[in-house]
């Protein structure tokens, strides 16, 4: 299943899982000490095909409605990693819950690396 | 399993049942020398043949390439540090840490160059640092002083309380070229200004 549905009395809401991504992403940016959502640097033919096919927020939607993501994320260099984390998961749960409705199971992050600010 | 790793595994899945099936042809005299060679011959004949016996040669490659990427990338990212918050689940990838430990030495300014290596196992974090460092730095003093700013530093940013266990190798001490010029001048500043030389005895 590619996208989160719902029906009301006119018709079916769906909801793509590229904008559920795309909200977690700008949700985990807006938090002070992420330098960027993504992998650490790697090679660019890799890099090149993965962003052009594949989102590197991973989604998943079970049979439940409940949905799963994964952050990769880089973090500034001197921040508090576990607190950072913490923040771009209820950051991230925030901003999912309040523009999609949609119940959130788990908000996975993934510390790639570690840049300068 | 991503696309392009069921792809990939697909891929090779075919090209090794190939060369397992002309193996058998082959040996059961089914496919004679002449065959291949006539076959080699045909695709050398015209220009468009040769076209795609090139193309297909490139296309090989950067299959091949991509999916060694794909998974020497996936079996490092799965050496992490891992923790659960009211949220899911919190992983670290180890390369992060190195990534952590490597800024490190702008804070130390005798360390010239430092290339960690974190593994995590039973005992802990174990945290291996090639470090080369300036001379006239004293080794004892100044490798206590790494470790006690590696471990203290890693303890601040993971807020992890497992064990960190830190070894240094020196691997070299460099010369610093700011100091052996500073030298240089001095030994010629030296020399120049000294009374009464540059005469020899008769």
């Amino acid at each position: 299943m590619n996208r989160d549905e719902s029906r009301n009395e006119l018709g079916v809401l769906r909801i793509h899982k590229n904008v559920i991504s795309s909200i977690a992403s700008i949700a985990a940016t807006e938090i002070e000490g992420v330098k960027r959502v993504g992998r650490s640097k790697q090679n660019g033919l890799v890099e090149l095909l993965e962003n052009k096919f594949f989102s590197v927020i991973k989604v998943e939607i079970n049979k439940h409605e409940e949905v799963k993501i994964q952050i990769p994320l880089i973090i500034k260099y001197g921040y508090n990693i576990p607190e950072i984390a913490n923040r771009v998961q209820e950051n991230a749960r925030l901003a999912l819950e309040r523009m999609s409705n949609l119940s959130i199971k788990e908000i996975n992050v993934n510390v790639q690396g570690i840049e300068r600010g | 399993m991503k696309f392009f790793t069921v792809l990939g595994i697909i891929f090779y899945a075919v090209m090794i049942i190939v060369i397992g099936l002309a193996l058998i042809v082959f040996a059961l005299n089914l496919l004679l020398p002449a065959d291949i060679n006539n076959l080699l011959i045909f695709a050398q004949s015209s220009n468009n043949s040769r076209l795609a016996m090139g193309l297909s040669g490139l296309l090989l490659i950067l299959i091949s390439f991509s999916f060694a990427q794909i998974i020497l990338g996936k079996f490092q990212r799965e050496k992490t540090i891992a923790f659960t918050t009211s949220s899911g689940q919190v992983t670290i990838s180890l390369s992060a840490v190195e990534d952590l430990i490597r800024r490190l030495a702008v804070i130390i300014p005798e360390v010239k160059e430092l290339r960690p290596n974190v593994v995590a196992n039973k005992k802990g974090i174990v945290v291996e640092m090639r470090v080369v460092l300036r001379s006239e730095a004293n080794i004892p003093e100044l490798t206590s002083r790494l470790q006690e700013i590696t471990k203290s530093k890693i303890q601040e940013v993971l807020g992890v309380d497992e064990q960190i266990i830190i070894r240094i190798h020196v691997a070299k001490i460099a010369h610093d070229e700011k100091d052996v010029r500073r030298k240089k001048d001095f030994e010629k500043e030296d020399y120049s200004t000294m009374p009464f030389t540059g005469y020899g005895r008769a």
